[in-house]
């Protein structure tokens, strides 16, 4: 049976590419469910996950195309303590400098949007002061960051205190893009961990000192600007900047945890990235077994009530049979758009309440085509044959009529499965999906709502529609081959 | 069947839908909209309590604040009772009375939304959009069957491979494209990189200010376009088909034998068995897009129902959501109903399909 449908749909040319297409979205499937784990998955709408991407890249393969206006994106580079060359200097017992420097090639015709270096820091009882220099391949140097930590561990060892930083923390994590400096502390360890960005008070301030180096005026303008311009103009200067991240201590605990220096890029990933920093191609690959759960879930049910109901109407005709009728008229007389959307609004925002909306209002369709048939079938020789010979009707339908039907049920599984996809992709856009399961239509809802439209970030809106678009069509075509295919049999 | 007793049994099928899904409406929301009242009641009363008096005297009116709001308490609940509030929404008096305020158009006024003009009234609102949404999705249903129709019957006559083929994949890939997502793409290519047409389709200028039709226009061009590249390639498709089955017939080959001209027998003949089956190809389009048309004007802030609809949602309007719900549904059957009729009256065979 199995082969046989295989068999007829490779003879199709719409059946082949709809396998082709099915195949490579079980392939994004298989490799995220194995490879991708639960609690993963669960941090899309997680914004400090995200901290360390950069924000509305487009993909990197657009420098390709770039290439050959000469013009090149600033990518995405994140130094780790690994590509650093640390330099310590220590005088006497407690003093000690330590330097650690990244180095920086910029070789693109724009700047970068930002950068920012999250360090952590053990420190004993006296706390060090950090400095960030810079060396600019022009041979201009400068400092643009300093500040001396404050003693956390003498200043948090009362509790209450403690909890109600901790809870003043809390408030500013949540929105960190207006929030520059993240503080972290972990109370029962001496380490200090901060997170600086580019746009932050103190370096903006310490640019200020710094006009003098540059022809124009510098006010205005965000930091990774004055950092990587040309003195002249403001324009990128290319060339190999150093980054000098120093801690001045005064005691031989501190030490160096962790520290990265990230600079962020205009292209990052093969996908790009969006408003919330969030990687597209995560959310295109975590969307695809959700998709097509919904889609099959209720394509299932929904073919076989309505194969079942559709049958059965049409066999029993009669009073009931018109009955069964009418309520198919009803069910398929209800705008389901705008029903969809007040049922929502009170019970939404759960994947099994989608599902199940969308069988309610799937099967309808699918029992008017079958009971149809039915009809037809009923009236076959064979089947008023073994009514003579006195089989029961549960046993003519289950043996004569039901198997006739299966190539058309098969093709109706396959284009129903559509309508679900896009019907939870426009709901979901509406704002009723389920969080804890992102979807492409979430994607596209938070583009909306971004206005990624209006702001040209088309690599935020192409991916989810396509993959929507890929799923439907890869259904459709399947089923439309397995309905050119089939026929019903007047002889059995 | 006689066409009578047809034209009943639609009709009332249609006066079902409606009070099932104005029952399921006022089920969902009944509860919000009952304390919407009562906290108009009790601010109407604290307005009047202040009314044109001065602080200090209001004050003197009670010994203290408590004795004051038990006076609002006492007159709200008169009220509440005196405007049989005090039932819960569920209470057949109450479910009975909410039904016959809908239908007879006593939508009350909106919380958030008003027309141009000020008015807050869910009526008036509704009576704004609505052109706008019929403007928009008449013309391009209209013109996508037109399309269909000079297109699709122009392609039955000459079968050619590969424009046959090239159609079908075109009406399976339009089929597969959410509307709305296709909306989006429209908008960067025209407005963010050619910069040709705007990308929020409400016009800035006042309603009645002269140049307003044409701006409008100008700010529709850009959805009706949509809208007709959605819809364009399946149109051909369906009516290609639907053609190419009636020359098939007997009697439009027998024309053609007797020697009419192909030309007369397609405009004459082809077309106008296909009639019934056009019709309703043209009623499934505007059904179709009246229920997308939420997300489509939404996408384009095209100032019509849908983006009325979806504002209201979001800002949780209760009674211009049932207004607007009503009117949808209102919409939607009588656009099915008259497909029906018209169906009914130009292919007989539909009222006796039954068994």
């Amino acid at each position: 049976m199995v082969s046989k449908i295989i068999i007829k749909l490779w003879s199709h040319k719409g059946g082949v590419s709809g396998i082709i297409l099915l195949l490579f979205l079980l392939t994004i499937t298989v490799y995220t469910v194995s490879y991708i784990p639960a609690s993963e998955r669960e941090e899309w709408n997680n914004p400090s996950f995200w901290i360390n991407y950069p924000k509305n890249a487009a993909p990197y393969w657009i420098n390709f195309f770039l290439s050959f206006l000469h013009e090149q994106l600033p990518e995405h580079k994140i130094f780790t303590i690994n590509d650093a060359t640390v330099k310590n200097y220590t005088e006497g017992n407690d003093y000690k400098v330590q330097n650690i420097s990244f180095f920086y090639e910029h070789s693109y015709s724009e700047f970068p949007p930002a950068f920012s270096v999250p360090y952590s820091i053990q420190i004993g009882d006296i706390p060090p002061a950090v400095e960030i220099s810079i060396k600019r391949p022009d041979g201009l140097a400068f400092v643009i960051y300093y500040n001396s930590l404050d003693p956390i561990s003498n200043s948090f060892q009362d509790g209450e205190e403690y909890d109600s930083a901790q809870q003043l923390l809390g408030t500013e994590d949540r929105d960190f893009e207006n929030q520059k400096v993240v503080e972290e502390v972990e109370k029962n360890s001496n380490v200090i961990s901060q997170r600086l960005f580019s746009s932050s008070r103190e370096i903006t301030q310490s640019l200020a000192d710094k006009a003098n180096f540059f022809d124009f005026p510098i006010n205005d303008i965000p930091a990774e600007k004055v950092i990587f311009s040309d003195t002249k103009n403001n324009v990128p200067l290319e060339g190999k900047y150093e980054f000098v991240f120093s801690i001045y201590s005064f005691e031989n605990t501190t030490n160096i945890e962790d520290i990265q220096w990230i600079v962020d890029g205009k292209v990052y990933g093969i996908l790009g990235t969006d408003d919330f920093r969030r990687d597209i191609s995560f959310g295109i690959m975590i969307g695809t077994p959700v998709a097509l759960l919904i889609g099959v879930t209720v394509a299932i049910s929904s073919t076989v009530i309505g194969l079942f109901y559709g049958l059965l109407s049409g066999y029993k005709g009669g009073r009931i049979g018109s009955l069964m009728v009418v309520i198919i008229d009803i069910f398929l007389s209800i705008p389901t758009m705008v029903l969809f959307i007040i049922l929502s609004l009170n019970f939404g925002r759960s994947i099994l309440f989608l599902i199940g909306l969308f069988i309610l209002f799937g099967w309808p369709g699918i029992a008017l085509i079958n009971r149809t048939f039915s009809i037809q079938i009923k009236n076959y020789a064979y089947v008023e044959a073994s009514k003579l010979m006195g089989e029961s009707d549960f046993r003519i339908v289950l043996r004569h009529i039901v198997p006739q039907l299966i190539p058309f049920t098969l093709a109706n599984f396959a284009l129903s499965v559509p309508a679900a996809i896009l019907g939870e992709a426009a709901l979901s856009f509406l704002g009723f999906g389920d969080p804890s399961f992102p979807t492409w239509g979430q994607m596209l809802q938070d583009a909306h709502f971004s206005s990624a439209e209006i702001l040209g970030y088309w690599w935020w809106i192409m991916p989810p529609g396509l993959m929507i678009s890929i799923t439907s069509i890869a259904f459709i075509l399947i089923g439309r081959s397995l309905e050119a295919k089939s026929k019903l049999n007047k002889m059995r | 069947m006689s066409i009578f007793l047809y034209i009943v049994k639609k009709i009332i099928i249609l006066v079902i839908v409606l009070l099932l899904t104005l029952l399921l409406t006022i089920f969902l929301l009944g509860s919000t909209i009952d304390k919407i009242m009562i906290d108009n009641i009790r601010l109407q009363i604290i307005n009047s309590l202040s009314g044109s008096l001065s602080e200090n005297q209001r004050l003197n009116q009670f010994d203290d604040m408590s004795q004051r709001q038990k006076f609002i308490d006492q007159q709200t609940t008169l009220q509440i009772k005196s405007l049989g509030l005090d039932e819960p929404w569920y209470s057949p008096k109450k479910i009975l009375n909410t039904l016959s305020q809908i239908i007879t158009l006593n939508l009350g006024n909106s919380r958030f939304f008003t027309t141009y003009d000020g008015s807050s009234s869910v009526n008036d609102l509704i009576e704004e959009k609505l052109p706008n949404t019929i403007l928009l999705f008449t013309t391009s249903s209209l013109t996508v069957v037109g399309v269909g129709i000079i297109v699709g019957s122009y392609l039955a006559k000459r079968e050619g491979r590969v424009t046959d083929k090239f159609i079908a994949g075109l009406a399976s890939l339009s089929l597969s494209v959410p509307p709305w997502w296709f909306s989006m793409i429209m908008i960067v290519l025209f407005s963010f990189f050619l910069q040709i047409f705007p990308a929020r389709s409400t016009p800035t200028l006042a309603p009645n200010s002269p140049e307003y039709v044409g701006a409008l226009l100008y700010h529709m061009t850009l959805p009706f376009i949509t809208v007709v590249l959605i819809g364009f390639a399946s149109s051909i498709y369906y009516v290609k088909y639907i053609v190419l089955r009636v020359i098939e017939e007997d009697y439009i080959k027998t024309l053609g034998v007797i020697g009419v001209p192909p030309r007369k027998i397609l405009l004459k003949h082809a077309l106008k068995n296909a009639g019934p089956q056009l019709t309703t190809m043209l009623g499934i389009g505007i059904i179709s897009t009246l229920g997308g048309s939420i997300l489509i004007e939404e996408i384009f802030d095209w100032p019509g129902m849908g983006n009325l609809f979806y504002n209201a949602i979001i800002q949780n309007d209760s009674p211009l959501i049932i207004g607007l719900v009503y009117f949808f549904t209102l919409l939607y059957l009588i656009t099915r109903l008259i497909l029906d009729l018209t169906l009914s009256v130009l292919d007989p065979r539909i009222r006796t399909e039954d068994n």
